[in-house]
């Protein structure tokens, strides 16, 4: 799969990425442009790591459980033994990777409808225990507040809005530069040959197993990271923030934007983040038209926005071969 | 604990359980006939609740005729659904989950803009209580543990028993070799599909006296559902009896000992347990 779009060469878009974010707080310093920006460069690490385990053939609905995993973590190594946000936010990551192989291991046992159910379930016992056990420790339903922003680093205080979104742009251009080289390798042939053939891949010698547990790791130890961002920027956690809201809107931005190409969740996460911006107007009449285009969308590009160019190349080249010459075969 | 306790908790979880099986039934059919799961399903019993509010709350019509209202107008909804989007995703598992999402999301908004966001309530069609050597039951519980009762044996005659049953059986195990065999299943998955929303609309209007009735509503029974299902065996009618009938046990005895939380964390701990012992379900083929 990796190389139908290879035409537009994955370190250029990459750059491209890089400079679209570093541009942006240039253009404006707007705290409201840059809460939102910081909100989608965050989504971005957590849905270009979901379609990379969906690029196994697999969605995982306990993705947003992994982030509650390292926000919890982060959040409490920090309040409870005093350690500093820099050490917090990779030990959460690891933590969230260290549940994962597990629960991983477990759950890739099952396919299709029933892993997306197994990992429902996952996801649903993790926010209950968020919410009702350990209430000392986690906060219970009023949440865990007070939580301390990052400390200052090499002279850099991470308390404003710039700073926080400067921060979360380079996790996620680190984390960005870790799918796409994986996308390009070995990995992502062998994730490609999965969906599309787990039994064919199985009896060619693919690990299939070993394959599918390594995106699930990664994804995960991903998840952790923003997970423990957003701890130290939101400042207070809910359970909420974990549940089935959050992560079907993951789901929502990667399905939409694409699954077939890497940079499909790119683009769903960041236009449908800036249509319900602009849409919140609306009121009632948001998730009316919200759900309204999901469907459209679904029924008429079933592969997802990132279709779009190929399509309308392909419907170009049909109307030019068509005006060319009548009756040849213009199926290629 | 003496046993009338025990028996009188029983009582209390199979009575709304029954309730929340119609529910799955629904589920379990629309997944067999076009292997894909149906979030929007829980919207389809708000709908239910809705046209009873409407029906016996407001224009004061006799309570039957209410949920026979209740059943035929979310049936020809869920007909519709499937002909204008769900046909077009037979099998396209992750297409038709977000598919499903988005018209969740309409049909709340637009009961929304219709209803208002307040709450409604619909009056008891039934009172009085029934005391059977120290259990408690009342009437209006009873009345709808008996209807859903009906409902669902309905369903198993129609489909064991009946041509267009037996279509649609046929379809649920292989669609491919159903219409080889002159079964039409476009008119089989819109049927499908009706009856199971139908089923889903009959619950809503049964549990709209119990419950207050809201646009949000549909979403406690979709996730009851869908622990049942998984329980039961996804595709699989008695299947679906059997988790409910497992998860009203649970619910009615587990509050005995439990809080409300720990309950619905061992729900989910018994869907995982079944998912891994047999991820077919209790009840569910190979």
């Amino acid at each position: 799969m990796a190389p139908r779009h290879a035409a537009v060469s994955p370190l250029l878009a990459l750059g491209l990425l890089a400079l679209a974010g570093v541009v942006l707080p240039l253009v404006t310093r707007d705290s409201y442009y840059l809460d939102v920006a910081t909100t989608i460069v965050m989504s971005l690490l957590l849905t270009m790591s979901l379609r990379m385990q969906i690029s196994t053939g697999q969605l995982n609905m306990a993705h947003i459980s992994f982030m509650g995993i390292g926000a919890y973590t982060s959040a409490l190594l920090a309040m409870r033994a005093g350690l500093s946000f820099w050490l917090t936010l990779w030990v959460g990551a690891l933590v969230a990777a260290a549940f994962a192989v597990p629960i991983g291991a477990i759950a890739l046992r099952l396919t299709g409808p029933y892993y997306f159910l197994i990992t429902f379930a996952f996801s649903e016992v993790a926010r209950l225990i968020f919410n009702n056990f350990f209430v000392d420790l986690l906060g219970g339903p009023s949440g865990l507040v007070e939580i301390p922003p990052p400390r200052p680093l090499l002279g850099v205080a991470f308390t404003g809005k710039l700073e926080q979104y400067c921060l979360m742009l380079a996790l996620f251009l680190l984390g960005a530069a870790i799918l796409v080289r994986l996308e390009y390798s070995r990995f992502g042939l062998a994730a490609g040959a999965i969906r599309q053939g787990e039994l064919l891949s199985a009896t060619l010698g693919v690990d299939v197993l070993r394959y599918k547990l390594t995106a699930f790791v990664l994804g995960s130890a991903m998840a952790g990271v923003a997970g423990g961002f957003f701890a130290h920027s939101h400042r207070v956690l809910h359970s909420s923030d974990f549940g089935l809201e959050p992560m079907v809107q993951l789901v929502i931005f990667t399905v939409i934007g694409g699954v077939g190409s890497i940079w499909g969740p790119v683009i769903g996460t960041v236009l449908m983040t800036v249509a319900s911006e602009l849409m919140r107007e609306l009121r009632h009449y948001e998730t009316l038209v919200f759900g309204l285009v999901l469907i459209l969308i679904m029924l008429f590009l079933p592969d997802g926005l990132v279709s779009v160019p190929s399509r309308l190349v392909r419907a170009l080249a049909r109307t030019r071969a068509r005006r060319g010459a009548i009756g040849v075969d213009v199926a290629t | 604990m003496s046993l009338s306790l025990l028996v009188q908790a029983l009582l209390n979880g199979f009575g709304l359980a029954m309730a929340y099986v119609l529910v799955a039934l629904g589920l379990t059919l629309i997944f067999s006939i076009l292997e894909i799961i149906n979030f929007a399903h829980g919207e389809f019993y708000m709908v239910g609740a809705f046209v009873a509010y409407l029906a016996f709350g407001v224009w004061g019509l006799p309570y039957v005729v209410a949920l026979l209202a209740a059943i035929i107008c979310v049936a020809a909804a869920g007909v519709v659904a499937e002909r204008l989007v769900f046909r077009h995703l037979r099998g396209k598992t992750l297409n038709a989950f977000i598919v499903s999402l988005g018209l969740l999301w309409v049909m709340q908004a637009a009961a929304q803009l219709v209803f208002g966001v307040q709450d409604k309530s619909v009056p008891s069609a039934f009172s009085g209580i029934v005391r059977l050597s120290g259990v408690v039951i009342s009437v209006e519980r009873l009345a709808v543990t008996l209807a859903a009762a009906t409902l669902i044996v309905a369903l198993y005659a129609f489909l064991e028993h009946t041509r267009t049953g037996r279509a649609m059986r046929a379809t649920a195990q292989d669609a491919d070799a159903a219409a080889l065999l002159g079964v039409n299943i476009e008119a089989v998955s819109a049927l499908g599909f009706g009856v199971g929303c139908g089923l889903a609309g009959a619950s809503g209007a049964l549990l709209a006296p119990i419950f207050s009735v809201s646009p949000s509503m549909g979403a406690l029974p979709v996730l009851k559902a869908f622990i049942i299902i998984i329980i039961g065996g996804m595709g699989s009618l008695p299947g679906a009896v059997l988790g409910g009938l497992l998860l009203g046990a649970l619910e009615g005895v587990g509050t005995l000992f439990f809080s409300s939380a720990a309950v619905n964390l061992l729900g989910f701990l018994m869907v995982i347990a079944v998912l891994l012992l047999r991820p077919r379900g209790l009840l569910g083929g190979t």
